[in-house]
């Protein structure tokens, strides 16, 4: 959708000579009907020669108006004086335009890589793009790889699962998750390289091997779709599903306090507007229910990784309760030996131990209510940073974060795959 | 020298949780009393747990052995560590040099009946442009048991603060703002990608000192504060040799999980350091969010 406005802004300024110096691209945040009126009263002036990306249609959504240049002082005298926000969110847009003819040209080459070889894994991806990248892979391995629909989010969209396997019926499986909370996206984007690795390590790397040629791997790589086209769209920092609550204006639940475990207790929120707000009931969102019904009708799920980030953390259960898992003792070597694993790489350190302890008591998470079906291995990650950057990682750490991730999880998987019970 | 001075006051409980460096009082009282103004409504965003207070009484002990070592993997000791970072960084950091929590090595807590509670860490920092890591650090991190947030009080002094030398890239820095025909300024730092400009690097940096000063103030053993975003900054006309700008910045409290919104002023020079001459709270809502696909590469 950006690429086409700029295109278009593109072909414009080829065609009619057009240029842009000085223009600029407001973003307006009207907080009422009233202040949508009167934006609609601007858009009515014709000589301003104003151009709406995003038209006024609603409060709750951004109107983004291209103003030019000898425009700009009465338009904004206008906001200011009818107390209406905005901000600038192209200071120039000629120097914009300038620049997306460099990127578009540069995209428009990558666009011929139709293959998970030529896919850029060292950069941030949308959510058509992951979907489709998940198809290709399908396609180019389709003897080890499938994909699964496990269900559809609050605003319809499909959630996608990929299998891993080399046949068998229900055999033992491992399970892996990112992107459960949608503004942590060195997850998504490790889980798409972590895919990749799999597929291409089958076959290569020994352990790899071994533990496809018994167990079945599902990787979840958009676990939160709804959330995760909301940070591309409207706000990086989006955490929660995008459902609406009844009898308030906030929306969305954290679908890491939704599980049936601890529901409610102390370490959520019952508060819609609160970005710890455990929902109605348990198991309310798709999203956890999807995952909730998939799990109890496989029945021989072995491990659970759940992948989040930030704060470089290894945890396994409880988040609920101090009382300590019975198999504690051994999920704690565990976690040891899979964040020395991890730090061999590039000397990345990570801390572990139960939820409750190391970071906060939660209610409701998701590896407590695993570990409580049964299910022992069951970990959380939380990948880097410890605070710099924090969820918005640069691009550029995402394959090392990925690689050196890949070597904990192998470590739990060889252990699960080692240990049968 | 500056930083001499620091360790010396740094060796004794700063009162009410003020912090006594800067020259400017008045303007210093005036972002104390925003940020007091303030906490009401910041108190309603933290949630400071009952069950957590009611563990930490549980463990509560015998005076006779006042000290409990801590687990350095656990939050009480990863909470106050951050907390002496902020400090560390608003006492000694700058638009060159800025400091995380690398390792902690050691953490007790006592309590002090009436008081509250006193955690002491001995912690390893690393200085994010240079990568030194400083490896010993002390601190001691008192917070006060009080109805409304208050300040936690903290001495903290790094062995080997001075060889992380900056002075340098801080004095050409500062001369290259000073000469610049237009004021400086920049939004979403970093974009939706990771990525910052490579001019606006120290704009991020001095957005994380002076947001520094605001999570120490904010913080309690109910917090984790990290600086998420700089929203905004905008060079400001400065009177005097200090160089002023203005800053919207996002806060993420790791407990509560919420993204806060804060609006400050920071004045900076290399020799004075940083200082935030005001600040408050921006109501939930009032800023969009940092956007999402951003138009640049």
């Amino acid at each position: 959708m950006k690429g086409v406005i700029f295109f278009s802004a593109l072909l414009v300024a080829v065609f009619s000579q057009k240029i842009f110096v000085g223009d600029q691209v407001l973003r307006i945040a009207t907080k009422d009907v009233e202040q949508i009126t009167l934006l609609k009263d601007l858009e009515e002036l014709e000589h301003l020669e104003l151009d709406f990306w995003k038209g006024p249609t609603h409060p709750d959504f951004p109107t983004d108006v291209h103003v030019p240049f000898a425009s700009l002082q009465a338009v904004k005298v206008f906001l200011e004086s009818n107390n209406i926000q905005y901000s600038i969110m192209i200071e120039d847009l000629q120097s914009m335009v300038e620049e997306e003819k460099i990127q578009i040209s540069r995209s428009r080459s990558t666009e011929q890589m139709r293959n998970t070889n030529s896919f850029d894994y060292a950069s941030y991806h949308t959510l058509d793009e992951i979907y489709s990248w998940m198809d290709m892979l399908v396609s180019e391995q389709s003897n080890l790889v499938s994909k699964i629909h496990i269900g559809s989010t609050f605003e319809n969209r499909p959630i996608y699962v990929l299998k891993f396997s080399t046949g068998g019926t229900k055999r033992p499986a491992i399970w892996i998750d990112t992107g459960i909370h949608s503004c942590e996206w060195v997850t998504q984007a490790s889980g798409i390289w972590m895919a990749k690795k799999l597929a291409t390590d089958y076959g290569k790397d020994a352990i790899i091997t071994s533990i496809l040629n018994e167990m079945d791997i599902f990787i979840e790589i958009v676990t939160n779709p709804d959330g995760f086209y909301f940070t591309h769209t409207q706000n990086r920092m989006w955490r929660k599903t995008r459902s609406i609550n009844s009898g308030s204006s906030c929306v969305g639940v954290d679908p890491n306090r939704n599980w049936d475990v601890g529901f409610g207790g102390a370490g959520a929120s019952s508060n819609p507007c609160s970005e710890t707000y455990h929902g109605s009931r348990a198991n309310s969102e798709s999203e956890v229910k999807s995952i909730v019904d998939f799990v109890k009708s496989h029945g021989n799920f072995k491990a659970f990784i759940s992948i989040h980030s930030y704060s470089q953390m290894l945890l396994y259960p409880y988040g609920y309760t101090k009382t300590p898992a019975p198999d504690q003792q051994e999920l704690h070597n565990l976690a040891k030996k899979a964040t020395d694993a991890l730090s061999t790489l590039y000397g990345t350190s990570y801390r572990y131990g139960n939820i409750i302890n190391t970071i906060y008591q939660a209610s409701g998470c998701t590896i407590d209510w695993t570990y409580n079906q049964g299910i022992k291995y069951s970990y959380t990650f939380e990948l880097r940073d410890t605070g710099r950057y924090g969820f918005i990682l640069p691009a550029n750490q995402i394959i090392p974060t990925a690689q050196e991730t890949w070597l904990a999880v192998k470590t739990i998987m060889e252990h699960t795959y080692n240990n049968p019970y | 020298m500056r930083w001499t001075l620091w360790i010396v006051l740094g060796l004794f409980p700063l009162v009410d949780g003020h912090p006594t460096l800067k020259t400017d009082q008045n303007s210093l009282e005036t972002a104390d009393a925003a940020l007091n103004h303030q906490n009401g409504s910041l108190n309603s965003v933290l949630h400071l747990d009952d069950m957590e207070k009611a563990a930490l009484e549980t463990t509560r002990d015998d005076p006779a052995f006042p000290m409990k070592e801590l687990n350095t993997s656990h939050y009480p000791a990863t909470r106050a560590a951050k907390v002496a970072q902020h400090y560390l960084n608003y006492h000694h950091g700058s638009p060159s040099k800025w400091f995380m929590v690398h390792a902690i090595k050691k953490a007790s807590s006592e309590d002090i009946p009436e008081v509250g509670k006193k955690y002491h860490i001995q912690f390893s920092v690393q200085e994010q442009a240079t990568k030194e890591i400083v490896g010993n650090c002390t601190a001691e991190i008192l917070f006060r048991q009080t109805e409304v947030q208050s300040a936690p009080e903290v001495n903290c002094t790094c062995d080997d603060l001075l060889k992380i030398k900056t002075s340098d890239a801080d004095h050409a820095l500062y001369h290259h703002i000073k000469h610049q025909p237009e004021p400086m300024a920049g939004m979403d730092i970093p974009d939706s990608q990771g990525n910052i400009p490579k001019e606006m690097e120290p704009l991020w940096y001095l957005g994380g000192i002076g947001a520094s000063f605001i999570m120490w103030q904010q913080s309690n053993e109910s917090t984790l504060y990290n600086m998420a975003h700089v929203h905004s900054v905008k060079q400001l006309n400065s009177e005097n040799d200090l160089l002023a700008f203005e800053y919207v910045v996002l806060l993420h409290d790791m407990v509560s999980q919420e993204i806060i919104h804060w609006h400050m002023q920071v004045a900076w020079n290399p020799t004075q350091g940083v200082k935030v001459t005001q600040c408050h709270l921006l109501p939930k809502g009032t800023m969009k969010q940092p956007s999402a696909e951003k138009h640049k590469i």
